[in-house]
């Protein structure tokens, strides 16, 4: 069975490589990325996962903007906020466009799981219907 | 408060003091006293006015009917005296014509006329004719007076130079008061006049006076040119009395004026009686002293004093409501500024605490990440000398980033605004629900709960899971505030038909007032040094969250006793979605 791919994107680099080392720990295959352009990058090099974490606040392109364009990209993948910068305004946002859940810093790190499992089993499904769809 | 009190320059007026050393009181008492004054001066000016034309307006009118009346009452009698002496002058003139000197003479003559004359004119006493040398010669009527020489009498020789006339009343031989009337005619074929006399009792002028109307006058008499009385007056004396002040009345017609009789003030008609030397008088009383004017004055100033007391009384009750209601408005205007300010101030805070939180948020969540990390290899790693240690370090700093997790999540709880969602709720469940988090510390601590919950509550419409933390809150403090073994007893009762009230009680150590009026406000608290404890946002978050569903929150507290919170909550919540409308914006949870 293959290991649930992660992305996390967050201008924290400190935050997000020590998270993505937590997660591989767990067997977890993560990337961390400083930002909304970076991501995209690597999401047109074809590496694709299966749950974001992302960040709201970051220069550049922010947290909404860059759950526009993933969704656009692929609506398979499951896209988790983790933020310390949330607003109900932004969280509504996100979920209107098709955000998974909202999550705030700092978190405990087995609740983290349990969410990106929950997410990951939903991606998981989306992608299977996709393949039985092809 | 002092923002909405009457400007002292408004008020000083009718102070008699500066109003910037009035209390908050004595501004309201001024403005009472300016309203009462004002309003007084607004009623009483017309209504002085409206007397003060009345009373103006109805003495003229008296004045100008007594003047009527005396005039036209002077005017009847004269004209009843001129009638009733040219008619005895007529009789006279003809019995001069129709009878000679020698015919009259005859007393036989004499007396037959006389009885025929009397017979059409009362008052008439005598008649007799005196002869070209002033000797009366014949007499008729019931004095003595044949052979009397009147040569020298005034009324003889006017009669002469006048051929008829009308004497002044005088005594003469008789002496008794009367007036004659005497017609001269020249003797036949000879030299010199003769004179027939009619002697009329002055007693005949009084009753002709005394026929005009008693009420319209009070005194009516005759006086001559020298305004000596020529017959009887009520005030003035006898006959041949000076008559005091004297008028010169116009030569026709009634003059009148106002004079005063022993100080007393009375209107004078006075007109002369044509054909005669006399000048009829009319005395009355002034207006002033009549019934009718006293009677006027006596209703205008019962009317005056009514009205003004009338007045009087609405208008200072009516001040004392405008001032009590102004009062009223000012205050609730100052409360609701006042919880404008407060809700504002906590609108602040909460943006302020919002922006700390997050900022601190992320440095936090890097180090329990790494931490974490750390924790995560050491699990990893060969056993060492000091991993235990190690171990409890990295608890202890990840417990350290939980308590200010905790910290930062009661920050932005603080600024968030809650979206309520309204439905029917019992709040004696939701009461019974908190209870059931705080059960395990309550026994622990060996806290007593009471409870008293009205059974038959009606359902609210309002927003369970907020009342839920306003409740652990309040209840959360009471715990914290009693000593083990204490009490706490929560209450629930229907108010009103639209209020539900629940008190939370506790015999905790009670507040100071000075503490009990800062408890709602942000960070404050009295619970420094406790572990993970005293943010000083419960009450303040509690206090926006009822106020948010429509509630009021009282504190009741005495130092030593303990502490009651009462909370009323409206059975349909108002959802205030304004009071911290700007929070929203920049409020994350």
């Amino acid at each position: 069975m293959s290991k649930t791919k992660i992305l996390i994107i967050d201008d924290e680099m400190e935050f997000a490589v020590t998270l993505a080392e937590r997660l591989v720990l767990r067997e977890f295959e993560t990337k961390a990325v400083g930002g909304g352009e970076e991501a995209m990058t690597l999401l047109q090099k074809n590496w694709k996962p299966d749950v974001v974490l992302l960040d709201l606040k970051m220069p550049g392109l922010d947290g909404l903007a860059a759950l526009d364009l993933i969704k656009k990209h692929d609506p398979a993948i499951e896209v988790i906020i983790l933020t310390g910068h949330g607003s109900t305004a932004s969280g509504i946002a996100g979920m209107q466009h098709g955000l998974f859940d909202y999550l705030m810093k700092p978190i405990d790190i087995g609740e983290l799981i349990v969410k990106i499992k929950e997410a990951a089993k939903k991606a998981g499904g989306t992608i299977s219907e996709r393949s039985k769809n092809k | 408060m002092k923002r909405f009190l009457p400007r002292w320059s408004d008020v000083m007026f009718f102070c008699g003091k500066s109003g910037h050393n009035l209390c908050v009181r004595e501004r309201y008492y001024c403005l009472r006293r300016s309203l009462v004054v004002i309003m007084l001066l607004i009623t009483i000016v017309p209504v002085c006015i409206t007397a003060t034309l009345s009373y103006f307006q109805y003495r003229q009118l008296l004045q100008e009917e007594t003047f009527s009346n005396s005039s036209w009452s002077a005017a009847t009698a004269g004209q009843a005296i001129e009638a009733f002496l040219e008619k005895l002058q007529a009789a006279i003139l003809v019995i001069s014509d129709v009878y000679s000197f020698d015919q009259l003479s005859h007393q036989e003559t004499l007396d037959q006329v006389f009885t025929k004359l009397k017979r059409r004119h009362k008052g008439l006493v005598d008649l007799s004719v005196i002869s070209p040398a002033g000797i009366q010669t014949a007499y008729t009527g019931p004095y003595n007076l044949s052979g009397k020489d009147y040569t020298d009498s005034p009324w003889y020789n006017k009669t002469l130079a006048k051929n008829i006339y009308v004497s002044d009343v005088f005594m003469g031989f008789r002496n008794v008061p009367h007036f004659v009337v005497a017609v001269s005619k020249k003797v036949e074929k000879g030299q010199g006049s003769w004179v027939l006399r009619a002697s009329i009792d002055a007693d005949t002028l009084d009753r002709f006076l005394a026929s005009i109307d008693s009420e319209i006058s009070d005194d009516i008499f005759l006086v001559n040119s020298d305004w000596q009385l020529q017959s009887s007056s009520r005030y003035h004396g006898e006959i041949g009395n000076q008559v005091l002040p004297r008028d010169t009345p116009r030569k026709k017609g009634i003059t009148l004026s106002e004079q005063y009789r022993k100080e007393t003030p009375i209107l004078r008609a006075v007109g002369y009686i044509s054909g005669t030397p006399w000048i009829l008088v009319l005395e009355q009383q002034s207006y002033a002293l009549r019934k009718n004017w006293q009677a006027f004055k006596n209703k205008l100033l019962i009317i005056f004093t009514v009205c003004i007391l009338v007045a009087g009384v609405i208008v200072i009750r009516t001040a004392t409501l405008l001032a009590r209601k102004i009062r009223e408005t000012d205050e609730a205007r100052e409360a609701f500024l006042g919880q404008s300010e407060h809700t504002s101030k906590l609108a602040s805070i909460g943006r302020l605490a919002a922006g700390v939180a997050h900022e601190i948020n992320n440095p936090l969540a890097i180090i329990n990440e790494k931490a974490g990390l750390m924790k995560d290899i050491l699990g990893f790693s060969p056993d060492f000398q000091y991993r235990e240690k190690f171990n409890d370090q990295l608890d202890s700093l990840l417990k350290a980033v939980q308590r200010s997790r905790t910290i930062t999540h009661r920050l932005l709880g603080f600024a968030r605004r809650m979206d309520v969602t309204l439905g029917p709720v019992q709040i004696n469940e939701v009461i019974t629900e908190v209870l059931g988090f705080l059960d395990k510390e309550a026994l622990y601590r060996e806290i007593k709960i009471e409870l008293a919950l009205q059974d038959d509550l009606p359902a609210l419409h309002s927003d369970p899971g907020q009342l839920q933390q306003i409740f652990l809150n309040i209840i959360n403090n009471a715990i914290d505030a009693v000593d083990d073994g204490g009490l706490i007893q929560i209450a629930s009762q229907l108010l009103t038909d639209e209020m539900v009230e629940v008190s939370i009680k506790d015999n905790g150590p009670g507040m100071t007032p000075e503490i009990r009026k800062k408890i709602f406000e942000p960070f404050f608290t009295t619970k420094i040094g406790d572990d993970n404890k005293g943010t000083g946002l419960g009450l303040a978050i509690t206090y926006g969250l009822i106020k948010k569903l429509g509630g009021q929150v009282a504190v009741d507290s005495v130092v030593g006793q303990g502490t009651t919170f009462l909370i009323n909550f409206p059975i349909q919540a108002i959802n205030r979605e304004n009071v911290s409308d700007e929070q929203d914006e920049n409020t994350d949870y």
